[in-house]
């Protein structure tokens, strides 16, 4: 049996032999009979450490609240990708690749903390002046704060707030945490202050704020929420699978189907001739010149 | 609206062998559903939310959290909706741990080869998911049989053993067995079988799996033990998970490290531009280099693929095998044995739970 690798690459994370696969030097099946966590084991993967028992335990609940979300882009498109029954892989693969900048972006949350750390760091702020800084640039522009606001838990995301919580109980908040708390007083005083209603913190403020203070970078934190949603997207696409019906389209069902013709609400050109070939040019020369389809162009 | 009359004569689209009449064919959407049916619903058994709540099989995931269960407890309550044992959410925490890194497998390879195009790390850690199917990764495959073989022996009245030498001879080859050779120096596999037994949670699964084991080794001409598929897939499912929940669970532990395979590749190789890449001739043993032909001169050239008689056929099928790459050297009807029952009347309104 040929076991030679796809392609060579060196890499600090693990390798693989005949008699053990090794991650970060621990032998992977040791840490298991060790009885460390799966959480201990993901430390060790992206940072090449132990963690404390709290860190853990604080990864332990992020992922915990993150894992489901009923009825959200992810498990949407799980449950999409298996009406058409393929294997349930493709429907995993497609829950965890609607991950991006809007729905759990994680990794772009991590970037804007650091960001504004590092520029406290060289202009000689305190974090507490830096979180105004970060949601008045934020805010002068137009643009959202990330990690404020959900579109479906309009009282603040119900994880959220929990999530700060656990991890001051749990003495694992940092710098991270401490600028993340500056980012939501100004952000309420300055939307109180104008007038507009209250938007609260998101499981993305709060979860990737833990999972930077225990010292996951801005990207490992992504994958690890966005793939631990994965676990879940799997269940609502074999729910799909095993009792519901395939394409959802049925006009046998008593509940009208997602895919049903009804569902349908058509908003572009309005029916028209298909042209001969003999009139193509002439035609399309004109339809080129009036410039009309350019409001159409995606 | 233009007049469907002004559409007629397009192509073949007046033959009278056409199952309906084109040229009458009605513009416009499908108006709305008014009939007595249910308005579209997102149905689910696994979660629902509202504006304060996530609840997952009628448990508030942030009361889950404060009251200290863990992940592998919550994909018990995905998956099975319970509370799990503490014995079988210890063992799952072990066996996330054994799926969690492979080297450089199919799925870490995936990852990077994503990586090089410089996309988001979900689309690279999606990709690693696509590397399960049923031969790497074959839960499914794996748990399917073990259901078939297990139901066999309670029906027939054959015992593990009996059952077992049946499954081996009939699938002695196959990807999916659980038994193989890659693991005759490793002890992972059977430390977590042993880890299984140590915590009380082994049940028919494993029994039946070492029963494999033994029928393997006495059949098979080569050495072979049980790898880390058999230990994986066995264990789950005598946690009680279903051959596609396993699959699942195990694709997205994996997809985490390849999280961490698309960042080493980032840091540590440059991107991949298009048209980068090379194939080196030498590994090339296609036809020879050839000038293409004018145009002019196609009708001389070309070569129809239409046969008229089954021997025409027969030859001309034997002589495009030679040609790699055009399927017609393979077989490949790839049968999903995933539990797909479709059961019908999901969403039929009912007076105790208008939703379901």
């Amino acid at each position: 049996m040929n076991r030679e690798p796809f392609f060579r690459r060196k890499t600090s994370i693990s390798y693989k032999t005949e008699e053990k696969t090794v991650l970060r030097g621990y032998n992977l099946s040791d840490i298991a009979e060790k009885g460390y966590s799966f959480s201990d084991a993901l430390f060790v993967l992206f940072q090449d450490r132990i963690p404390t028992e709290n860190e853990a335990k604080m990864l332990n609940y992020e992922m915990g609240v993150f894992i489901e979300h009923s009825m959200s882009p992810s498990a949407v498109s799980a449950t999409g990708v298996a009406m058409g029954r393929p294997n349930l892989p493709a429907t995993v693969a497609a829950s965890v690749s609607t991950f991006g900048g809007v729905h759990g972006p994680g990794a772009a949350h991590g970037y804007m903390l650091n960001k504004y750390l590092e520029r406290a760091h060289n202009e000689g702020k305190s974090v507490d002046e830096i979180g105004k800084i970060l949601v008045d640039e934020y805010t002068d522009v137009g643009q959202p704060v990330m990690g404020m606001g959900q579109p479906q838990h309009t009282d603040s995301d119900p994880r959220a707030y929990p999530i700060h919580l656990k991890q001051e109980e749990l003495g694992v908040g940092g710098v991270y945490l401490q600028l993340q708390r500056a980012v939501e007083k100004y952000f309420h005083a300055r939307r109180k202050q104008e007038g507009r209603s209250y938007v609260g913190v998101n499981v993305v403020g709060s979860g990737n704020t833990a999972l930077c203070d225990i010292g996951f970078a801005p990207n490992a934190a992504w994958c690890i929420g966005s793939v631990c949603r994965g676990f879940s997207c799997a269940a609502h696409a074999l729910f799909n699978m095993k009792k519901g019906r395939a394409w959802g389209a049925s006009r046998q069902e008593p509940m009208v189907q997602v895919l049903d013709l009804s569902m349908i609400k058509y908003i572009g050109p309005a029916d028209r001739k298909v042209p001969k070939q003999e009139e193509r040019q002439e035609y399309a020369t004109k339809q080129k010149e009036e410039g009309e389809y350019k409001k159409w162009v995606i | 609206m233009i007049d469907p009359k002004d559409k007629k004569g397009i192509g073949n689209l007046d033959s009278p062998d056409l199952p309906f009449d084109y040229s009458k064919r009605e513009y416009g959407t499908v108006p709305l559903d008014h009939s007595n049916r249910a308005p579209f619903q997102w149905v689910s058994e696994v979660s629902y939310k509202n504006v304060h709540r996530i609840v997952v099989r009628g448990y508030d995931t942030t009361e889950l959290m404060e009251e200290g269960y863990g992940v592998p407890d919550v994909l018990f309550v995905i998956y099975q909706s319970r509370i799990p044992l503490e014995e079988e959410s210890k063992l799952l925490d072990y066996v996330m741990i054994m799926a969690l890194e492979d080297g450089i497998s199919a799925p870490a390879a995936m990852s990077r080869i994503v990586a090089q195009s410089k996309t988001f790390l979900t689309q690279a850690a999606g990709a690693s998911i696509l590397a399960f199917g049923h031969a790497y990764g074959a839960y499914v495959a794996f748990g399917t049989r073990l259901n078939k073989y297990l139901t066999q022996s309670k029906e027939e009245g054959k015992s593990l053993a009996e059952v077992a030498e049946l499954l081996v001879r009939e699938n002695l080859d196959d990807e999916a067995l659980g038994v193989s050779e890659l693991m005759l120096k490793d002890p992972a596999a059977k430390r977590m079988i042993a880890r299984a037994e140590k915590l009380g949670v082994a049940g028919d699964y494993i029994a039946l799996t070492k029963e494999v084991t033994k029928a393997a080794q006495k059949i098979s001409s080569k050495p072979v033990d049980l790898d880390m598929l058999g230990a994986t897939g066995a264990t789950m499912m005598d946690l009680g998970f279903t051959p596609e929940a396993i699959w699942g669970i195990m694709g997205c532990t994996r997809a985490i490290a390849a999280g961490a395979h698309f960042i080493e590749e980032v840091e540590r190789v440059p991107y991949s531009r298009t048209g980068q890449m090379l194939t080196p001739r030498e590994d090339y043993d296609g036809p020879e280099d050839r000038a293409v032909p004018d145009l002019e001169e196609r009708a001389k050239n070309a070569k129809p693929a239409q046969t008229q008689t089954v021997d025409e056929w027969k030859k001309a099928f034997e002589e495009r095998k030679r040609v790699n790459g055009s399927g017609y050297s393979i077989v490949e009807e790839i049968e999903d044995p995933s539990e797909k029952t479709g059961i019908k009347k999901v969403g039929r309104y009912a007076p105790q739970h208008q939703n379901i």
